[in-house]
């Protein structure tokens, strides 16, 4: 009995200490580091996507034995409540990626990214277009994340639509409204755009308030009520357009919208120029269809060549047990073979300097540098740039308010008002 | 039996996993989450401050709490009454049925232990403005409504297209309930009915609803609890677009509040929500124990 007892013993303790030394010695061989994105590297047709799940596979076979990668793949529209959830829990991801403004500052302002300047001063920083790349990735002096591209939000367009119904690129915001009856009038959806998401209503917004010229800085300074004839203008333009939307706008989500410009359904999608990889990823054949144009002015308003930009980054944990690994991996997302394809075939502006063969990137990236290039000014997404993210999904939910007529303008804007002021910022 | 429940140190042993496990994952948190509801809790630095019942104040002007407490109150009245009728027709159908009796109960109740998050999507589907139904439809010549996005009426149309959803997947459950209880009526009953000269309707009315009247307060009171805490299908079956849609119940403006990252974060509030549907949960069961309050037969 006695020798049994001791026997159970011994075992116990050898199983003790082997389940101790086991991971011990596999974290001494690989680095094992967690990247988190917003759509699946294995199922997404998205060119920007699989160039991602390219440069994953190729840090992985790199260092083979040295680091290595899991990716967290969720969808955009659960991907910040996820990755919320894992930091709550204390498991952030060594890397992750998150659009700059107020997304960007919840992980700043707690303490959960970490600052890169150490790591950038290495040359690193050196590659990059320029110091304006991080202008938007930047606390106090301190870079916080690593833009990955830049992409505009654009007007594209089916030309073959266009062509049938007889019309011509819109100028102005009048001409937009007599392109998009005269598109009805063939028998064609005029503008294909989803309130399902809210956000893509309300990059329209943005646009409109910005062209009737809402200054907001002022807005969100508070020296300036969002109440205002301007806003309210924009608003009521926004009503007026959405008589041109597909029927099934209201519960469309931005995949559906998006679906419907390259399956010919509808002549107008108007979208950030990350849609170029989705589109022409989904269906090739309507790359050679496709126009791109910037957004129509407003007669006597504001300047109509601003343009919204915006870019992915990537930011690190600052509790990372392996910030090296961390490093070279987002190296890997920078270096010319990931920037190049970003141009040539995600259709995405690179932020780094290298050089790129435009005659084999997507036919709508020319169309979409040559708006850049024209551009006076950049702005990002309105609710990216309110005060905090709150503020942000607020003011979307007030824009999908005015296209479902729940709200007037004045009613919407003055709603957007008293948040602000009920959450301090008045 | 009784010399063991003498024995004070078995029952403390045996009791003791149980009792620390529901302490440890259910009452901590249920009295931590109380204590919440009257805080302000700040995410970015983990700390909360004392505010009283200022939360509780606050819901009575937040008009999208008054959207998910009208939205859950339908859910229970709907799920309520059209699990009371559908369950007790099909238990009293196929307790009279011979032939397929257990296929079309296996039938019946196989949705409920099916994935709801699964069904969720499917139903999506079938109910997408352009696929599915729509499509259906539009082959014979009929426009669809839009399913899970027109938002205009007191009760939407997507409300009504989920409560449907969540009466064909649960109504299985009910239907085993009163099938249980039919089936333990005493079979003299009916043919004593029978020699009396009463047909099967009045059987139905004055045998078999009697009897299961214990039932119907089981049932409804899991169908009232389900639907109070609804989540599942209709997060699948809307995701994010539940606030825009009014179609936000108590536990989707919870999830909303406390942990999405769309307005989320705010844990004293999602607390405080909490606290509200564990009232009416308790309200409800209450209410449906008096209102079908009833004795046991010897059946």
């Amino acid at each position: 009995m006695a020798k049994k007892r001791w026997l159970s013993a011994l075992l116990i303790a050898v199983m003790m200490i082997s389940s101790m030394a086991a991971p011990a010695l596999a974290e001494g061989e690989v680095q094992e580091i967690t990247w988190m994105f917003w759509d699946d590297l294995e199922a997404s047709d998205d060119n920007i996507t699989k160039g991602f799940a390219q440069v994953i596979d190729r840090f992985n076979a790199d260092y083979e034995g040295v680091y290595h990668v899991t990716p967290i793949t969720t969808t955009l529209e659960e991907y910040y409540t996820q990755l919320n959830a894992l930091v709550d829990a204390n498991q952030t991801p060594d890397v992750f990626i998150v659009s700059p403004g107020p997304n960007l500052t919840d992980y700043v302002a707690p303490g959960v990214a970490a600052p890169l300047d150490e790591y950038l001063a290495d040359g690193w920083k050196d590659t990059f277009a320029g110091d304006s790349v991080f202008a938007q990735q930047t606390y106090d002096g301190k870079i916080y994340a690593i833009p990955l591209n830049t992409a505009a939000a654009c007007v594209f367009y089916n030309k073959e639509i266009f062509a049938e119904a007889g019309v011509e690129v819109p100028a102005t915001y009048t001409e937009l409204l007599d392109v998009c009856q005269k598109i009805k009038d063939a028998g064609y959806t005029p503008i294909t755009i989803s309130a399902g998401t809210a956000w893509c209503l309300s990059m329209l917004a943005g646009y409109l308030c910005d062209r009737e010229g809402v200054d907001l800085a002022a807005l969100n300074a508070g020296t300036e009520s969002w109440n205002n004839p301007k806003t309210v203008a924009a608003g009521e333009k926004l009503l007026e357009l959405s008589q041109y939307f597909q029927e099934t706008a209201a519960g469309d989500s931005n995949d559906d919208a998006t679906a419907a410009l390259y399956f010919e359904e509808a002549a107008i999608l108007i979208q950030g120029s990350w849609a170029i990889g989705q589109m022409n990823g989904a269906n090739p054949e309507f790359e050679a269809k496709c126009g791109v144009f910037q957004f129509p002015a407003i007669e006597g308003a504001n300047d109509p060549n601003r343009i919204i930009a915006k870019s992915d980054s990537l930011a690190m944990s600052s509790t990372t047990k392996y910030p090296e690994a961390s490093i070279a991996l987002m190296k890997y997302f920078t270096d010319d073979e990931a920037q190049k394809y970003t141009a040539e075939i995600g259709g995405k502006i690179p932020v780094t300097k290298v050089e790129y063969d435009a005659s084999i990137a997507p036919a709508q990236l020319a169309d979409v540098m040559e708006i850049f290039g024209k551009a006076t000014a950049t702005f990002g997404f309105y609710n990216e740039s309110l005060v905090t993210s709150d503020a942000g999904s607020f003011f979307d939910n007030q824009m999908v308010a005015i296209f479902q007529q729940e709200k007037t303008p004045e009613e919407a804007f003055q709603a957007v008002e008293d948040w602000y002021a009920e959450n301090g910022y008045r | 039996m009784d010399k063991m429940l003498k024995n004070k140190t078995a029952i403390i042993i045996f009791m003791a996993p149980a009792l620390i496990l529901f302490t440890a994952v259910l009452f901590i948190p249920i009295g931590t989450s109380f204590y919440y509801a009257l805080c302000d809790y700040d995410k970015a630095t983990r700390s909360y401050s004392f505010i009283g019942l200022a939360n509780f104040r606050k819901m009575l002007t937040d008009p999208t709490m008054g959207i998910a407490l009208k939205n859950s109150l339908f859910f229970l009245l709907f799920s309520c009454i059209s699990q009371l009728i559908m369950g007790i027709l099909y238990a009293a159908l196929l307790t009279n049925i011979q032939r397929g009796r257990n296929l079309f109960k296996n039938i019946i109740y196989m949705p409920c232990v099916l994935s709801s998050a699964a069904l969720g999507l499917l139903w999506a589907f079938l109910f997408h403005a352009k696929v599915g139904i729509n499509n259906l439809l539009e082959y014979i010549g009929i426009k669809g409504p839009g399913w899970l996005y027109e938002i205009k009426g007191f009760i939407t149309l997507p409300m009504w297209v989920v409560a449907f959803v969540a009466l064909w997947q649960y109504v299985g459950q009910s239907m085993m309930l009163y099938m249980a209880q039919i089936s333990g009526i005493n079979k003299s009953l009916y043919e004593a009915s029978y020699i009396d000269g009463a047909t099967k309707v009045k059987t139905f009315r004055y045998i078999t609803l009697p009897l299961i009247r214990p039932m119907v307060v089981t049932a409804m009171s899991l169908n009232a609890i389900g639907s109070l805490k609804f989540f599942d299908l209709i997060y699948s079956m809307l995701g994010d677009k539940t606030e825009n849609l009014k179609m936000d119940v108590l536990a989707t403006y919870l999830y909303r509040t406390g942990f999405s990252s769309k307005g989320g974060n705010h844990y004293g509030y999602a607390c405080a929500i909490g606290v509200v549907l564990v009232a009416l949960c308790l309200i409800a069961t209450a209410v449906i124990n008096r209102i079908f309050k009833t004795e046991q037969y010897e059946m």
